[in-house]
Protein backbone atom coordinates (compact mmCIF):
# COMPACT_ATOMS: atom_id res chain seq x y z
CA UNK A 1 0.00 0.00 0.00
CA UNK A 2 2.55 2.44 0.90
CA UNK A 3 4.86 1.28 -1.95
CA UNK A 4 1.77 1.96 -4.37
CA UNK A 5 0.96 5.90 -2.60
CA UNK A 6 4.67 6.62 -3.33
CA UNK A 7 4.41 5.36 -6.76
CA UNK A 8 1.72 7.83 -7.19
CA UNK A 9 4.48 10.85 -6.68
CA UNK A 10 5.13 10.27 -10.23
CA UNK A 11 2.76 12.27 -12.74
CA UNK A 12 2.25 9.40 -15.25
CA UNK A 13 1.50 6.87 -12.87
CA UNK A 14 -0.88 9.52 -10.92
CA UNK A 15 -2.64 10.42 -14.46
CA UNK A 16 -3.11 6.86 -15.50
CA UNK A 17 -4.57 5.75 -11.60
CA UNK A 18 -7.43 8.76 -12.02
CA UNK A 19 -8.31 7.69 -15.08
CA UNK A 20 -8.79 4.00 -13.81
CA UNK A 21 -10.72 5.34 -10.85
CA UNK A 22 -12.97 7.70 -12.54
CA UNK A 23 -15.58 4.83 -12.97
CA UNK A 24 -15.37 3.12 -9.95
CA UNK A 25 -15.74 6.49 -8.24
CA UNK A 26 -18.80 7.52 -10.75
CA UNK A 27 -21.34 3.98 -10.44
CA UNK A 28 -20.46 3.78 -6.95
CA UNK A 29 -21.38 8.10 -6.19
CA UNK A 30 -24.65 7.73 -8.79
CA UNK A 31 -25.69 4.26 -6.82
CA UNK A 32 -25.10 6.05 -3.74
CA UNK A 33 -27.19 9.07 -4.64
CA UNK A 34 -30.21 7.26 -6.20
CA UNK A 35 -30.73 5.23 -3.03
CA UNK A 36 -29.77 7.92 -0.85
CA UNK A 37 -32.53 10.15 -2.66
CA UNK A 38 -35.16 7.70 -2.49
CA UNK A 39 -34.39 7.31 1.56
CA UNK A 40 -34.30 11.11 1.79
CA UNK A 41 -37.61 11.81 -0.09
CA UNK A 42 -39.67 8.91 0.04
CA UNK A 43 -38.69 6.51 3.01
CA UNK A 44 -37.54 9.27 5.74
CA UNK A 45 -40.95 10.00 7.91
CA UNK A 46 -41.60 14.24 8.50
CA UNK A 47 -40.21 15.52 11.40
CA UNK A 48 -42.62 16.09 14.49
CA UNK A 49 -41.37 19.44 14.30
CA UNK A 50 -39.90 20.81 11.24
CA UNK A 51 -42.96 18.61 9.19
CA UNK A 52 -41.11 18.14 5.95
CA UNK A 53 -39.09 21.03 5.55
CA UNK A 54 -36.42 19.14 7.21
CA UNK A 55 -35.60 17.02 4.40
CA UNK A 56 -33.10 19.94 3.31
CA UNK A 57 -30.52 18.41 5.82
CA UNK A 58 -29.71 15.33 3.71
CA UNK A 59 -28.15 17.80 1.24
CA UNK A 60 -27.05 20.47 4.16
CA UNK A 61 -25.15 18.25 6.48
CA UNK A 62 -23.45 16.15 3.94
CA UNK A 63 -22.24 18.97 1.73
CA UNK A 64 -21.54 21.55 5.14
CA UNK A 65 -19.22 18.66 6.36
CA UNK A 66 -17.26 17.76 2.69
CA UNK A 67 -16.66 21.42 2.61
CA UNK A 68 -14.58 21.32 5.90
CA UNK A 69 -13.09 18.01 4.88
CA UNK A 70 -12.03 19.37 1.84
CA UNK A 71 -10.33 22.00 3.29
CA UNK A 72 -8.15 19.73 5.38
CA UNK A 73 -7.56 17.85 2.42
CA UNK A 74 -6.63 20.86 0.68
CA UNK A 75 -4.38 21.95 3.33
CA UNK A 76 -2.89 18.62 3.85
CA UNK A 77 -1.94 17.89 0.42
CA UNK A 78 -0.67 21.48 0.06
CA UNK A 79 1.62 21.42 2.94
CA UNK A 80 3.16 17.77 1.55
CA UNK A 81 3.37 19.44 -1.59
CA UNK A 82 5.67 22.28 0.69
CA UNK A 83 7.62 19.93 2.59
CA UNK A 84 8.36 16.93 0.36
CA UNK A 85 7.92 18.50 -3.14
CA UNK A 86 5.25 16.27 -4.29
CA UNK A 87 3.97 18.29 -7.05
CA UNK A 88 1.13 15.63 -7.37
CA UNK A 89 0.07 16.80 -3.82
CA UNK A 90 -0.17 20.22 -5.09
CA UNK A 91 -2.33 19.11 -7.86
CA UNK A 92 -4.80 17.59 -5.69
CA UNK A 93 -4.72 20.52 -3.08
CA UNK A 94 -5.15 23.12 -6.38
CA UNK A 95 -8.23 20.88 -8.10
CA UNK A 96 -9.99 20.79 -4.50
CA UNK A 97 -10.15 24.30 -3.90
CA UNK A 98 -13.39 24.76 -6.66
CA UNK A 99 -14.79 21.31 -5.00
CA UNK A 100 -14.53 22.87 -2.02
CA UNK A 101 -16.16 25.70 -2.69
CA UNK A 102 -19.09 24.28 -4.58
CA UNK A 103 -19.85 21.96 -1.06
CA UNK A 104 -19.42 25.43 0.68
CA UNK A 105 -21.76 27.18 -1.90
CA UNK A 106 -24.52 24.17 -1.36
CA UNK A 107 -24.07 24.70 2.34
CA UNK A 108 -25.22 28.09 3.03
CA UNK A 109 -27.37 27.92 0.32
CA UNK A 110 -29.09 25.50 1.47
CA UNK A 111 -28.97 26.30 4.77
CA UNK A 112 -30.33 29.62 3.70
CA UNK A 113 -33.40 28.05 2.47
CA UNK A 114 -34.16 25.93 4.90
CA UNK A 115 -33.30 28.57 7.33
CA UNK A 116 -36.56 30.81 6.20
CA UNK A 117 -39.50 29.06 7.04
CA UNK A 118 -37.48 27.45 10.64
CA UNK A 119 -36.11 30.87 11.26
CA UNK A 120 -37.96 33.52 9.52
CA UNK A 121 -34.89 35.06 8.01
CA UNK A 122 -32.96 33.79 5.38
CA UNK A 123 -29.52 34.61 6.63
CA UNK A 124 -28.44 36.03 10.11
CA UNK A 125 -24.96 36.49 11.12
CA UNK A 126 -24.65 33.88 13.70
CA UNK A 127 -21.46 32.23 14.41
CA UNK A 128 -21.80 29.05 12.42
CA UNK A 129 -23.07 30.32 9.12
CA UNK A 130 -20.38 33.39 9.73
CA UNK A 131 -17.32 31.19 9.87
CA UNK A 132 -18.42 29.28 7.00
CA UNK A 133 -19.12 32.05 4.76
CA UNK A 134 -15.35 32.86 6.07
CA UNK A 135 -14.42 29.83 4.93
CA UNK A 136 -16.11 30.23 1.36
CA UNK A 137 -13.80 33.60 1.10
CA UNK A 138 -11.25 31.24 2.10
CA UNK A 139 -11.68 29.04 -0.59
CA UNK A 140 -11.83 32.04 -3.00
CA UNK A 141 -8.67 33.54 -1.83
CA UNK A 142 -6.89 30.50 -2.65
CA UNK A 143 -8.13 30.13 -5.80
CA UNK A 144 -7.14 33.93 -6.94
CA UNK A 145 -4.07 33.35 -4.94
CA UNK A 146 -2.85 30.19 -7.40
CA UNK A 147 -3.81 31.80 -10.04
CA UNK A 148 -1.78 35.45 -9.46
CA UNK A 149 1.21 33.70 -10.17
CA UNK A 150 3.27 32.26 -13.03
CA UNK A 151 4.99 30.00 -11.92
CA UNK A 152 3.30 26.61 -10.69
CA UNK A 153 5.63 25.58 -7.92
CA UNK A 154 5.87 30.05 -6.28
CA UNK A 155 1.29 29.54 -6.93
CA UNK A 156 1.22 26.10 -5.34
CA UNK A 157 4.01 27.40 -2.31
CA UNK A 158 2.03 30.69 -1.78
CA UNK A 159 -1.50 29.20 -1.99
CA UNK A 160 -0.33 26.23 0.54
CA UNK A 161 0.67 28.79 3.03
CA UNK A 162 -2.70 30.74 3.26
CA UNK A 163 -4.50 26.78 3.00
CA UNK A 164 -2.52 25.56 6.32
CA UNK A 165 -3.30 28.89 8.18
CA UNK A 166 -6.65 28.77 7.20
CA UNK A 167 -6.86 25.99 8.85
CA UNK A 168 -7.73 27.92 11.90
CA UNK A 169 -11.08 27.78 10.61
CA UNK A 170 -12.17 24.73 10.83
CA UNK A 171 -12.39 24.00 14.77
CA UNK A 172 -14.28 27.55 15.03
CA UNK A 173 -16.89 25.85 12.37
CA UNK A 174 -16.83 22.83 14.31
CA UNK A 175 -17.58 23.93 17.82
CA UNK A 176 -18.91 27.48 17.17
CA UNK A 177 -22.41 25.87 18.44
CA UNK A 178 -20.99 24.97 21.70
CA UNK A 179 -18.57 28.14 21.98
CA UNK A 180 -20.99 30.84 21.28
CA UNK A 181 -24.90 30.97 21.99
CA UNK A 182 -25.84 30.53 18.28
CA UNK A 183 -29.50 30.35 16.31
CA UNK A 184 -28.03 27.48 14.68
CA UNK A 185 -28.94 24.39 15.87
CA UNK A 186 -26.28 21.78 17.58
CA UNK A 187 -25.06 18.71 16.23
CA UNK A 188 -27.39 16.73 13.38
CA UNK A 189 -25.05 13.63 13.73
CA UNK A 190 -24.01 12.29 17.18
CA UNK A 191 -24.94 12.65 20.50
CA UNK A 192 -28.06 15.23 20.76
CA UNK A 193 -28.60 14.53 17.14
CA UNK A 194 -31.12 12.70 15.05
CA UNK A 195 -33.18 9.40 16.15
CA UNK A 196 -34.86 7.87 13.61
CA UNK A 197 -32.84 4.88 12.46
CA UNK A 198 -34.30 6.02 8.83
CA UNK A 199 -33.18 9.39 9.26
CA UNK A 200 -29.51 8.51 9.91
CA UNK A 201 -29.64 6.04 7.70
CA UNK A 202 -30.89 8.60 4.70
CA UNK A 203 -27.78 10.90 6.47
CA UNK A 204 -25.12 8.06 5.39
CA UNK A 205 -26.24 7.68 2.35
CA UNK A 206 -26.18 11.34 1.22
CA UNK A 207 -22.61 11.50 3.11
CA UNK A 208 -21.18 8.12 1.21
CA UNK A 209 -22.28 9.58 -2.10
CA UNK A 210 -20.73 13.50 -1.75
CA UNK A 211 -17.38 11.52 -1.02
CA UNK A 212 -17.58 9.48 -4.20
CA UNK A 213 -18.22 12.93 -5.74
CA UNK A 214 -15.24 14.85 -4.24
CA UNK A 215 -13.27 11.97 -5.69
CA UNK A 216 -15.07 11.49 -8.88
CA UNK A 217 -14.33 15.50 -9.18
CA UNK A 218 -10.50 15.04 -8.23
CA UNK A 219 -9.79 12.66 -10.67
CA UNK A 220 -11.66 14.42 -13.54
CA UNK A 221 -10.16 17.93 -12.38
CA UNK A 222 -6.27 16.13 -11.34
CA UNK A 223 -6.08 14.74 -15.14
CA UNK A 224 -6.72 18.46 -16.95
CA UNK A 225 -3.99 19.94 -14.21
CA UNK A 226 -1.15 17.21 -14.74
CA UNK A 227 -1.58 17.36 -18.66
CA UNK A 228 -1.10 21.07 -18.46
CA UNK A 229 1.94 20.91 -16.20
CA UNK A 230 3.45 18.32 -17.79
CA UNK A 231 2.51 19.59 -21.31
CA UNK A 232 6.43 19.30 -22.37
CA UNK A 233 6.95 15.72 -21.49
CA UNK A 234 7.09 12.83 -23.72
CA UNK A 235 4.56 10.42 -22.26
CA UNK A 236 1.84 13.77 -22.49
CA UNK A 237 2.38 14.34 -26.35
CA UNK A 238 2.05 10.17 -26.59
CA UNK A 239 -1.36 10.73 -24.24
CA UNK A 240 -2.84 13.29 -26.28
CA UNK A 241 -2.09 11.99 -29.74
CA UNK A 242 -3.84 8.70 -29.20
CA UNK A 243 -6.84 10.22 -27.34
CA UNK A 244 -7.31 12.57 -30.27
CA UNK A 245 -6.88 9.96 -33.22
CA UNK B 1 -50.27 34.44 -3.71
CA UNK B 2 -46.68 33.90 -2.49
CA UNK B 3 -44.12 31.65 -4.22
CA UNK B 4 -45.07 28.87 -1.22
CA UNK B 5 -48.37 28.62 -2.23
CA UNK B 6 -47.77 28.41 -5.85
CA UNK B 7 -45.64 25.23 -5.51
CA UNK B 8 -48.00 24.07 -2.72
CA UNK B 9 -49.10 21.60 -4.99
CA UNK B 10 -45.74 19.65 -5.07
CA UNK B 11 -44.87 16.93 -2.86
CA UNK B 12 -44.03 18.19 0.55
CA UNK B 13 -47.15 21.01 0.77
CA UNK B 14 -46.22 24.54 2.50
CA UNK B 15 -42.37 23.03 2.67
CA UNK B 16 -42.62 22.26 -1.18
CA UNK B 17 -40.84 25.41 -2.36
CA UNK B 18 -37.78 25.27 -0.08
CA UNK B 19 -37.31 21.54 -0.29
CA UNK B 20 -37.14 21.64 -3.97
CA UNK B 21 -35.59 24.82 -4.58
CA UNK B 22 -32.70 23.24 -2.05
CA UNK B 23 -32.36 19.92 -3.85
CA UNK B 24 -32.42 21.92 -7.54
CA UNK B 25 -29.65 24.60 -6.20
CA UNK B 26 -27.49 21.49 -5.56
CA UNK B 27 -28.13 20.09 -8.23
CA UNK B 28 -27.13 22.92 -10.90
CA UNK B 29 -24.20 23.85 -8.67
CA UNK B 30 -23.03 19.25 -8.98
CA UNK B 31 -24.00 19.68 -12.84
CA UNK B 32 -22.07 23.51 -13.28
CA UNK B 33 -18.81 21.68 -11.49
CA UNK B 34 -19.19 18.48 -13.51
CA UNK B 35 -19.70 20.50 -17.08
CA UNK B 36 -16.91 22.71 -16.40
CA UNK B 37 -14.32 20.14 -15.87
CA UNK B 38 -15.20 17.98 -18.70
CA UNK B 39 -15.19 20.88 -20.73
CA UNK B 40 -11.77 22.27 -19.32
CA UNK B 41 -10.24 18.45 -19.93
CA UNK B 42 -11.43 18.56 -23.65
CA UNK B 43 -10.45 22.41 -23.85
CA UNK B 44 -6.66 21.30 -22.99
CA UNK B 45 -6.53 18.41 -24.99
CA UNK B 46 -7.29 20.33 -28.01
CA UNK B 47 -4.95 23.24 -27.33
CA UNK B 48 -2.01 20.91 -26.69
CA UNK B 49 -2.92 18.78 -30.13
CA UNK B 50 -2.74 21.94 -31.49
CA UNK B 51 0.55 22.58 -30.06
CA UNK B 52 2.20 19.75 -30.54
CA UNK B 53 1.09 19.51 -34.41
CA UNK B 54 2.66 22.87 -34.86
CA UNK B 55 5.88 21.64 -33.60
Amino acid sequence: MWKWIQRQASPKVFYSTCTRLIPWFFWPFISFLIIGLYWSLVVSPADYQQGDGYRIIFIHVPSAILSMMVYAVMAIAGGIGLIWQIKMAEVVAKVSAPIGAGFTIIALATGAIWGKPMWGAWWVWDARLTSELVLLFLYLAYMSLNSAFDNPKTAAKASSILAIVGLINLPIIHYSVVWWNTLHQGYSVGTGGIKDPDMQIALALMFVASIFLYALYVSIKARTEVLVREQNSRWVQEEVRSLVS
Amino acid sequence: MTMVEFFSFLPYGKYAFYVWLAYGVSTLTIITLFVTAKRNHSKTLRFLQNKYSRS
